[in-house]
């Protein structure tokens, strides 16, 4: 299975892109305004049609994956998901500091 | 007598309280934010969302996150009201300078929202500078404003890596760029409707959930409603772009160009995504230089 996007309902908000934690959607590779999922980097995680505004991704059930790039695309996601957590930490962490900073110039 | 058009290009936007872009406050207002909110640099959506969560008490923060937003909302009033008046001289649909003036009112509606969310907390209108870097409305200033506010921008990441940053430069050089691109429907509503517009999902549903984690009903609804607006501008960018590059590969490759451009300056980009416009960017170089080839030939041609 591998989702797909309906191009004739979508309007190219880009915020599947920027959601996917394999980065397997695409804009720019065809020449036309398209977003597309390279189905090989799916990983079925269904981020992409939660945060779809328009609902227009769904998934393919005839597609089958080949297991070897599936546990690829999972272990790229897995690095994803680190990588996210960690910026997330950092963020929070540096927060913190200001907020600090803030209360012992009171 | 002038045409309307005329007498608005000689007319910079004026507002009161009159624009304060941050990259022109004085010493006293930067050492005043740094008391408030621990410096000038957190001043942006991003930044000001993680200190409210931080510290969900202090209401100061809460007045500064919207501030930085509605700042946004008001450059956006005039970036799409002066839309409605230029792009009558253009070759466009009247469906799109209706769908235009909507989108005024939209904007109009959104720093009402902002407005009320701010009063919630005590806090007024001009507080707070304006998250601008330029002093201009017009969109070209709205397109650097919600840059920022939407992914921290690429001014933001140089400076956490400690680089020499030029803000000024940097103001210019994207005013250009951005000016250069509004002169075209196509380009325009591309970059800002599709893309700026796009980027501006993910600022008002991370702002939706700081309201619902800190337990900020109205901050949680207002900024609701503001997402869904931008996913009508987006739709109406898209219809629009859709309708006039349709059956023209050239249009709409310049389209894409808007959208890829202002990605790169918006920035907040992952190596993948990086890659991939980095590809897009040399493929549309090659082209121009056979085209150029191509010219060249035929001028030589026509003179044998």
């Amino acid at each position: 299975m591998a989702y797909v996007i309906d191009l004739k309902a979508c309007i190219n908000c880009s915020l599947c892109r920027r959601s996917c934690p394999t980065e397997c959607i695409t804009y720019y590779r065809t020449g036309h305004r398209t977003h597309v999922i390279q189905p090989e980097g799916c990983i079925d995680c269904d981020i992409c049609a939660q945060v779809c505004p328009v609902d227009c991704i769904t998934f393919d059930k005839s597609y089958v994956p080949d297991p070897i790039k599936l546990e690829a695309a999972k272990e790229s996601a897995r690095g994803w998901a680190r990588k996210r957590r960690q910026e997330q930490l950092t963020a929070r962490e540096a927060a913190h500091v200001v907020i600090a900073g803030i209360g012992a110039g009171h | 007598m002038s045409k309307l058009i005329e007498t608005l290009r000689n007319s910079p936007s004026r507002r009161n309280p009159p624009y304060r872009p941050l990259a022109r406050i004085d010493e006293a207002e930067r050492e005043e934010l740094k008391r408030k909110i621990g410096g000038v640099e957190h001043y942006n959506g991003q930044s000001m969302r993680e200190l409210v969560l931080a510290a969900p008490e202090n209401v100061e923060l809460r007045k500064a996150m919207v501030s930085s937003i509605m700042s946004a909302e008001f450059a956006g009033i005039d970036a799409f009201s002066r839309k409605v008046v230029e792009w009558q001289e253009w070759d466009v649909p009247e469906s799109l300078i209706l769908a235009m003036a909507r989108q005024t009112w939209d904007e109009v509606r959104h720093a009402q929202l902002s407005k009320g969310v701010l009063e919630s907390y005590g806090g007024v209108v001009g507080e707070y500078p304006d998250t601008l870097a330029g002093g201009q409305g017009g969109a070209g200033a709205q397109t650097q404003g919600q840059g920022q506010e939407a992914g921290g921008g690429p001014m933001r990441r140089r400076q956490a890596n400690g680089q020499q940053v030029n803000p000024q430069a940097q103001a210019t050089a994207q005013a250009a760029l951005g000016e250069a691109f509004m002169r075209n429907p196509i380009a325009s509503l591309s970059m800002t409707n599709v893309s700026l517009e796009g980027g501006a999902l993910t600022l008002f549903k991370g702002t939706s959930e700081v309201g619902h984690k800190v337990g900020d009903d109205l901050m949680e609804l207002c900024y609701d409603y503001n997402w869904a607006d931008e996913v009508t501008h987006v739709s109406i960018g898209d219809y629009f772009v859709k309708q006039l590059t349709e059956g023209d590969p050239k249009k709409e490759r310049l389209a894409l160009m808007a959208h890829a451009r202002h990605e790169m300056m918006r920035g907040n980009l992952s190596p993948t995504q990086t890659e991939e416009l980095k590809a897009f960017f040399a493929e549309e170089l090659e082209r121009a230089d056979e085209a150029l080839v191509g010219d060249g030939q035929a001028a030589a041609g026509g003179y044998r």
